[in-house]
């Protein structure tokens, strides 16, 4: 009862507010006539009475204002009432509005964006039933914990069996297989696996079934499942084709289901067309059977609650028995696993938290700067606030009125940041790194946007609080008497100070980072790869295992191209090789022992990287021949086995040796562990990515170490574009059947190997550019206030006889202190931060002195031309006007 | 905003519906009633009065309306509502608890 009153009263003050209004005033005036009638009978004349009576009543606005107050729903009025004030206020001032908005619309536009990444790579789950259950499996060199390599088959199947600590494991392996029959023959990508991923993964077909166990057993007829988008596009949907055979590669399987477009497997790669038992696969079914043939991914599911530092010691438990059980293939190695989501997201994630703090900082300038010119405004609003203070409005009141005109310009300046933010996602789309473009779309979808609303409150907040709570005086005297001039401003200079030096220490840090990050990468750029990659075209050949099944043929097949590649004019510069240069993911490194060296203590190994190349590969590539001989034709697979090391492995393992002549023993698939002779030096190559040092590498003839296709490096004074059609056009007057795939220059393989340095640095550099311009601003607008406020000042200065230039003097120094002072406590915070970006950077110091230095003198160079304006303006002051200046 | 919770505070909002819980009165002569009543020694503030009126309306303890009334024209008259007899009797309690304490120590101090 009393509720349902309370309600009444409140919605019904909400809704008549003047009428009731009205009535306080009524009730008012009654009480004042009532006193008024007291005093005349008292024997005062009517204009005495009504005086006294008003004196003895007491400030009626007050009252009022408190009797207004307890009907607890003027907050709301109030806030309706102060967004409209607020609106007026902004467009009274567009010019500041627009100065703020801007900025806010960087800081939080920076911010949007880069959450968007983040959201995107970090936050967004995996799309697998519990995925931090998911790992991933690799082979190891004992060594060398971070070359991680595939299984083999048998290896797999040793771990599966192995089932401590996971509930299921099942391998994977992809490639392309040709789909005729239907219409045009397609490249499909395939997806060669073991049936246990489907259940590990949760899938679930569309239509029919998923591989069941007996399809992953030898001999088992050849099945396929396809992916919903090839079953809609090729087979237009047709739910007949289960049980109807399809041919890949040319060999004929059997389609038993369809699985819906929501799956793929890795999530991020792009998406699988055709899934078969990995034994079904003409390449790879073949390799299964070669225990030293590394091929098969791994992915295993942790039993519930098994912990992964469990799994992996019963991992190397296992791989020490492998080691002892095989030393043929796995002695020297072991197994490691590691967390699906830490693989996937790897070395995104601390790029991206730097980046985030970067726009954290950013963000926090964007606010100093927009406290400093609210503060300037409020000091000018001193007088009006003290005189509604004066009228009864609490100091709570005035504050809350001054926060939402914040806020308004704090979402003003949200929506703004956020169509800055969606611009700049779509813009930037063709510059991401491809890893971060493949984990997933990044659009500014739904928990980006609430991320970006509450950073803008929070912003508000942050640069509203300081000046609403030094706008609304504490002590209304001295301000109504001072006339609201100076309100606030002893306390208003030092806070604006702070905020100056604040905004140049922060932006010290954001250019420390930026600079450093733009060394490191002009470092990477301008690193000798080892090669020359100009005027290099190459292009992908790979050969179909059906048509090309034997190394004979692979031979051959590179004979022909190859001859008739230098039989045309200008592309006499060619070569084959595999893999290329910076090309070498997922390859396995080779363990390797020099013939006539003392067996390496048990558990001990020696691994190296490894290409094999036709005898043109070198002088294509430019790298140069520091003893013995390049490859020639005479390396055939009739003559004794040859090999190439680089300066790295000779000069490491060949101590005071000369390593011609000498024979060294590794793996190579198809001929396995044979000993081949050392013919040759040559120098060091940049092969795994440009910013790490070269390991050792050793070379093999292509002719005695056949691929089933590899990378064609031509160099060439013609066109790349050219160079491309040639290749192609050799190729297809081989095969018209074959296709090139990666045609491109050299120069833009490389350019794609550093596309995640070049986007980070091109990143935090605009940032520390969009900081250096902010605290430009903020140094400008407190100088230029305080040089107006001190005009008075001036003129006094110069009417006792100072110079201009000791005018100038004075306003500069007091700039260059603030900057001074900033660069201080920024050279300080960088110091301390910056050994946080210390992974990122490539043979720069985390505190290298000359970023240090370089980023301070742009800095307080800036800072004090921000100041020179004002300054300047300070000495055209006129003495007398200056005096009379109030 | 902070509960009024200080003694006076609380001790006003006892007087007004001690006052009206007789009989329904208007503002002017809740004012006047607690001044005669209490023998001219305490005087009720207009500063404090007629918050404290709204206040008690707004919280329900009391309703008011226009009324003819001994002044010659219609007044706002408070009177107390069920809830607000309820509670004249809890504040009623705890004061007599309240006066009955400092009674005690100043006695015993």
């Amino acid at each position: 009862m009393r509720t349902i009153r309370i309600i009444k009263r409140r919605v019904h003050s909400l809704l008549h507010r003047s009428h009731a209004d009205a009535d306080l005033q009524r009730e008012i005036e009654i009480h004042i006539q009532q006193l008024t009638n007291e005093a005349i009978a008292a024997g005062m004349t009517e204009a005495e009475a009504r005086a006294m009576a008003l004196r003895e009543f007491g400030p009626i606005g007050q009252i009022q204002e408190k009797c207004r107050d307890t009907r607890r729903v003027s907050w709301i009025q109030d806030f309706v009432q102060d967004l409209r004030y607020g609106i007026r206020m902004l467009r009274q001032s567009p010019a500041f509005t627009a100065i703020a908005v801007i900025t806010l619309a960087l800081g939080i536009g920076a911010n949007t964006a880069i959450f968007s990444l983040v959201d995107a790579v970090l936050l967004r789950s995996l799309p697998y039933r519990d995925p931090n259950q998911l790992v991933l499996m690799f082979h190891v060199p004992l060594d060398r914990p971070d070359a991680l390599s595939a299984l083999s088959y048998r290896d797999f199947t040793e771990c599966r069996a192995q089932n401590g600590a996971f509930s299921q494991m099942a391998g994977n392996a992809f490639h392309d297989l040709t789909l005729t029959g239907a219409g045009e023959p397609t490249i499909v990508n395939t997806a060669d696996v073991t049936p246990e991923i489907f259940p590990l993964l949760n899938a679930k077909p569309l239509l029919g079934r998923t591989l069941l166990p007996e399809d992953g057993k030898p001999g088992a007829a050849a099945v396929a499942v396809l992916s919903e988008n090839l079953w809609r596009s090729r087979f237009g949907s047709n739910p007949g084709l289960i049980g109807q055979s399809i041919a890949l590669d040319m060999r004929s399987f059997t389609v038993v289901g369809i699985l819906p477009a929501s799956f793929g497997y890795p999530e991020f790669a792009p998406h699988q067309d055709v899934w078969i038992s990995v034994l079904q696969d003409p390449l790879f079914g073949p390799l299964t059977s070669k225990p030293g043939v590394r091929v098969m991914g791994v992915i295993g599911r942790l039993k519930p609650g098994v912990s992964l530092a469990k799994a992996q010691a019963e991992m190397n438990t296992l791989g020490a028995r492998l080691a002892k059980e095989f030393p043929a293939e796995d002695s020297g190695l072991t197994f490691r696993i590691r967390p699906y989501r830490q693989v996937v997201v790897g070395n995104l994630k601390p790029a991206l938290l730097i980046l985030l703090s970067a726009v954290g900082l950013l963000l926090l300038i964007a606010c100093a700067n927009i406290a400093n010119l609210l503060l300037s405004k409020a000091t000018s609003r001193g007088r009006e606030m003290a005189v509604r203070m004066a009228l009864g409005a609490s100091r709570a009141r005035i504050v809350w009125q001054l926060l939402t005109e914040s806020a308004l310009l704090g979402l003003l300046g949200g929506v703004a940041g956020v169509l800055l933010a969606v611009w700049a996602v779509s813009g930037l789309q063709p510059f991401l790194p491809s890893e971060v473009v493949q984990i997933g779309s990044i659009h500014v979808g739904g928990p980006v946007l609430v991320f970006a609303l509450l950073l803008s409150l929070a912003a508000a907040l942050a640069f509203g609080l300081a000046p609403a709570l030094l706008a609304t005086p504490s002590n209304l005297q001295t301000n109504l008497k001072e006339g609201g001039e100076r309100t606030g401003q002893r306390g208003g200079r030092h806070v604006r100070s702070f905020l100056a030096i604040a905004e140049i220490s922060l932006a010290m840090v954001l250019l420390v980072a930026g600079g450093l990050l733009i060394r490191s990468f002009a470092l990477v750029t301008s690193v000798n790869p080892g090669f020359d990659p100009n005027n290099v075209t190459e292009g992908e050949v790979s050969l179909p295992q059906f048509q090309y099944s034997t190394p004979q043929q692979w031979t051959a097949f590179s004979k022909e191209l190859l001859a008739r590649l230098h039989a045309q004019p200008g592309l006499q510069d060619s070569a084959l090789a595999a893999p290329l240069p910076m090309d070498r993911q997922g390859q396995p490194s080779f363990a390797f022992s020099i013939v006539g060296n003392p067996p390496l203590p048990p558990g001990n190994t020696t691994t190296a990287d490894w290409a094999t190349v036709s005898p043109g590969y070198f002088h294509v590539m430019r790298i140069p021949l520091l003893r013995g001989r390049f490859f020639s034709e005479q390396d055939s697979p009739s003559n004794p086995n040859a090999a190439i090391i680089s300066e790295t492995l000779a000069r490491r393992y060949f101590v005071n040796q000369d390593p011609i002549g000498r024979q060294m023993r590794f793996g190579f698939p198809p001929n396995g562990n044979v000993a081949r002779e050392i013919v040759g030096v040559v120098g060091e190559v940049r092969d795994v990515a440009l910013s790490q040092k070269p390991g050792p590498m050793m070379y093999v003839p292509f002719a005695q170490s056949p691929l089933y296709g590899g990378e064609v490096v031509v160099r060439s004074s013609l066109s790349a574009s050219s160079v491309a059609a040639a290749i192609r056009q050799a190729v297809h007057s081989i095969d018209k059947d074959l296709p090139v795939t990666d045609v491109r220059s050299f120069r833009d393989a490389l350019g794609q190997s550093i596309s995640r340095e070049r986007f980070r640095t091109f990143l935090l550099g605009s940032f520390s550019a969009i900081a250096l311009a902010l605290a430009a601003v903020g140094v400008f607008g407190v100088i230029s206030y305080s040089a107006s406020q001190r005009t008075h000042e001036i003129g006094i200065r110069m009417a006792l006889g100072a110079q201009r230039r000791d005018v100038l003097h004075l306003i500069l120094g007091q700039g260059a202190k603030l900057a001074l002072l900033g660069l201080g406590i920024g050279v300080v915070l960088a110091f301390l931060l910056t050994r946080f970006i210390a992974s990122l950077l490539y043979s720069v110091s985390a505190t290298d002195p000359l970023t240090f230095g370089a980023v301070a003198i742009v800095l307080l160079g800036v800072a004090v031309t921000a100041c020179y304006i004002p300054a300047r303006r300070a000495t055209r002051v006129d003495p007398m006007v200056a005096l009379r200046y109030q | 905003m902070p509960k009024p919770s200080d003694l006076l505070q609380g001790t006003l909002d006892l007087l007004i519906l001690r006052t009206i819980a007789r009989k329904p009165l208007h503002g002017w002569g809740i004012a006047k009633r607690i001044q005669t009543l209490s023998g001219d020694t305490l005087s009720v503030g207009q500063g404090s009065l007629y918050p404290a009126l709204h206040r008690l309306e707004n919280q329900g303890w009391i309703c008011a309306d226009w009324e003819e009334s001994d002044l010659g024209r219609p007044a706002k008259v408070y009177s107390v509502t069920p809830e607000g007899r309820k509670q004249l009797e809890r504040e009623l309690k705890s004061w007599n608890r309240l006066s009955s304490a400092v009674h005690l120590l100043i006695q015993n101090a």
